[in-house]
């Protein structure tokens, strides 16, 4: 018998959408990974936040333009030194800059190969910090959850590039994939603070202490440092507007989890002072 | 020395041994005390059934195989020695030129790797490319050429040089028969040319009106040489005297 | 030394007629203008991370082009038995290395110029510099790194049966040499005897690939590298090639070729 080859190429394709058809419901149990919004997560699936930890990894690496430790070189540990830095850590940042991860020269080899290596640290500054940007990019749409990459990138800028607005978006894409979070709130306080716009930095600081007390309740350990900065920002946010009493209760709260609870119990001494005072600055709340 | 008494090939007691595939200690004699001369101006056909020697005695002879004992030598330099080969043209059966170039590059690079000059590489590329019949197809590139044409290029190539020896490795093996003539007229006309000419072939009938004088070896050893016709004396005519020398026995009765 | 020219001189026009080049040089040509004109949080100055994808992307493709080019030579003139007429020819084995590997390394070279001219342009385009002086020594040392590499596959292409073997081989030595070279001291010290001596060893015999690897230099607008370490690597990259191309001459100039 003599069969067109046409013929069959048609009959083929009606099967595969036979099959097609039938499968598609089904497949949808299968593996959640093709129905994925995220690029990214159509391509590698989880292994994704892998990738996205190397990509913060890199930011840091360009922040101290290639001068930095491979996973072979000693005080490894020192990565991430850009969380650091965003988080204002000065007297850090200086002493990182001492701290030389190559050592002296282990053998003639080494000595010679150093004249083909970084060996100066410096860290980005007056605008350069920009060329971090595509690494926390790429690393928030790779790791969506990855807290860090927002915090980070919405810092630098901020305070380096002086783009509030795309600070503010990136803070906000965070928060949209990480609606529990309250560290993300406080960054975006931090940033309406920076803009005089104290009602929104009270706001979201209010509802970051919110989240932070629904995942305690409801027995998700948090990071306690997150719900100190909260507490104490809020303190001081109350404080400058004059609301004591509101700036006392705050302060409290953030005794109880505070490293430091007697520097605090001075600010509290210092409100109380000033309660006892007779009134200069309106509330505004 | 003088080109025209000295022998333009000398084999003296040559040897060959190759260990056996995978087993380095055990050797295959193929060929054994091998002795040959060819002479100035003469057409050599050099004949024995596959496996006899007869490629191994030419890879000797072009340097490939370095000899386990004997000596061969190209008008009078050892074959070990690159200069050797200065005055030789070598047509190997088969082979696929550099599909990436065309048959005029394919010469110019051999003219270079000879050092001619290139007012007489332009001379002989014309006169090769003219004397192979490639002429409408020396711009293009090897690959879209025919197996025959593949093997006429192979021939230009060998000549490139103007060469007093050539070498020809079954030149007319895969040709078809217009092919066939035409590999023949070009070897009468280096002949007439007082070339010398070495070949290899299982067609004895091309043999025979060719040949000025003709060996034949089997399983490595020298079982004939002479001209034709003191070859084929006392037989029909070449093909049964090879027959005979080889030791063939029909096995059909008539 | 005109064999040796006429010998190298082939392998060029088997590059620039192959597609290998041209596909890669696109390929690199996309990706980078594709990486300079995605939009990173409205920063229209930034710049590194277009120098280090399209550099990458120069590495990865010159080590395409060296290793796949030359792994390929040897095997291919046996296979289509075009290395029986040039044998035949008054050439020396000694000679087709040696034009195999000048070749190899011209062709080579031909690449990097194209592909470090469209780096400067797209990275000129954008920061208006032009510090040629760096992007000179990175090229350099990379095409010097290249002829390291050339030599050691050709000899490797004497060996292994396949120019995919060879190639596949090539790509994890170096790749491995380039990532691991300049840590196996370290690593030996954490590696209890006899793998340590053995890890000490492998440091100490190897060529140091890594050092040739100026990438870091130039997306960091770092400044030159010393003008004599930079020749002493020039001449420790010749020592090595020269190392390689003698091992490969060691093993060709003895082998049985029969037709």
């Amino acid at each position: 018998m003599k069969t067109s080859p046409w013929i069959a190429l048609v009959s083929l394709l009606a099967l595969a959408f036979t099959v097609a058809t039938s499968l598609s419901s089904r497949a949808d149990i299968w593996s959640k990974r093709s129905k994925s919004n995220n690029f990214f997560g159509v391509i590698f699936g989880d292994g994704r936040k892998l990738f996205a930890n190397q990509f913060f990894t890199m930011a840091d690496v360009y922040f101290h333009s290639g001068y930095y430790p491979s996973i072979f070189d000693k005080n490894s540990a020192e990565q991430k030194e850009i969380i650091s830095a965003s988080h204002g850590a000065k007297e850090t940042e200086e002493d990182e800059k001492k701290e030389d991860f190559l050592g002296q020269p282990k053998d003639w080899i080494d000595a010679f190969g150093r004249h083909f290596r970084l060996t100066e640290h410096v860290h980005l500054e007056q605008g350069n910090e920009r060329e971090m940007l595509p690494w926390l990019r790429l690393a928030a749409d790779l790791d969506p959850q990855k807290i860090e990459t927002y915090t980070v990138g919405a810092f630098f800028l901020r305070e380096h590039l002086g783009k509030t607005n795309e600070a503010e978006a990136f803070l906000r894409e965070g928060f949209h994939n990480n609606p529990e979070n309250s560290e993300l709130l406080f960054e975006l306080g931090r940033l309406y603070q920076d803009s005089a716009d104290v009602t929104r930095a009270r706001n979201v600081w209010e509802l970051g202490v919110k989240k932070f007390l629904a995942l305690d309740d409801a027995g998700k350990k948090e990071n306690k440092l997150v719900f100190d900065q909260l507490a104490v920002n809020l303190g001081r946010l109350e404080d400058a507007a004059g609301n004591f009493d509101q700036a006392i209760k705050w302060l409290r709260a953030a005794q109880s989890v505070s490293p430091v609870p007697g520097e605090l119990q001075i600010q509290i001494d210092a409100i109380q002072k000033k309660l006892a005072a007779p009134a200069s600055v309106p509330a505004t709340k | 020395m003088d080109p025209e008494t000295t022998n333009v090939i000398e084999v003296k007691c040559l040897t060959v041994r190759y260990p056996k595939p995978g087993l380095k200690q055990v050797f295959v004699t193929a060929v054994n005390q091998l002795a040959l001369a060819v002479h100035h101006g003469e057409v050599f056909g050099f004949l024995g059934p596959n496996g006899a020697g007869k490629t191994t005695t030419m890879n000797v002879l072009l340097g490939f195989v370095p000899p386990t004992s004997g000596t061969a030598s190209l008008f009078g330099i050892d074959v070990r020695q690159p200069i050797a080969r200065q005055r030789i043209g070598y047509l190997p059966e088969l082979t696929y030129y550099y599909k990436f170039l065309t048959a005029e590059e394919l010469l110019r690079f051999y003219a270079k790797i000879f050092g001619l000059s290139r007012a007489e590489t332009d001379q002989r590329i014309a006169k090769l490319i003219k004397l192979v019949g490639l002429e409408h197809a020396s711009k293009r590139p090897i690959k879209s050429y025919s197996k025959g044409m593949q093997q006429r290029v192979g021939l230009a190539q060998a000549l490139i040089n103007n060469p007093d020896l050539l070498i020809l490795d079954e030149p007319t093996s895969g040709l078809d028969p217009l092919g066939r003539m035409k590999v023949r007229e070009i070897i009468q006309r280096l002949k007439d040319e007082g070339k010398t000419v070495f070949f290899s072939s299982h067609e004895l009938g091309e043999v025979e009106a060719i040949c000025d004088r003709v060996a034949i070896v089997h399983e490595g050893q020298l079982k004939a040489v002479g001209t034709v016709a003191e070859i084929s004396a006392g037989h029909a005519n070449l093909e049964r005297a090879f027959l005979e020398v080889v030791g063939y026995q029909s096995t059909c009765q008539p | 030394m005109n064999k040796i020219v006429a010998l190298a001189g082939v392998v060029i026009k088997e590059l620039y007629r192959r597609k290998d080049f041209y596909v890669l040089f696109v390929l690199t040509a996309l990706l980078t203008v594709a990486a300079g004109m995605v939009n990173f949080f409205n920063d229209d100055k930034i710049i590194r991370i277009v120098k280090d994808v399209c550099l990458m992307l120069i590495w990865v493709s010159a080590l395409i082009i060296a290793i796949v080019t030359t792994a390929r030579q040897i095997p291919a003139e046996r296979e289509a038995r075009t290395l029986f007429p040039l044998l035949a020819k008054p050439v020396s084995r000694g000679q087709v290395l040696a034009g195999k590997f000048l070749g190899c390394w011209l062709a080579t070279g031909v690449a990097l110029v194209v592909f470090y001219f469209f780096f400067a342009i797209i990275t000129g385009s954008r920061e208006h510099i032009w510090p040629w002086a760096v992007y000179f020594q990175a090229m350099w040392l990379q095409w010097f790194m290249l002829a390291i590499v050339i030599a050691m596959v050709l000899l490797g292409s004497l060996y292994f049966a396949a120019p995919s073997s060879t190639s596949t081989i090539s790509f994890i030595l170096v790749v491995g040499m380039l990532g691991l070279g300049s840590h196996l001291n370290t690593l030996a010290l954490q590696q209890p005897e006899p793998m340590q001596s053995l890890l000490a060893g492998i440091y100490f015999a190897m060529p140091h690939l890594e050092w040739f690897d100026l990438r870091d230099f130039v997306v960091y607008d770092q400044k030159l590298i010393a003008w004599p370490a930079f020749a002493l690597a020039t001449v420790y990259a010749v020592v090595w090639t020269g190392i390689f191309l003698l091992l490969a001459w060691f093993g060709f100039r003895r082998k049985n070729l029969s037709t």
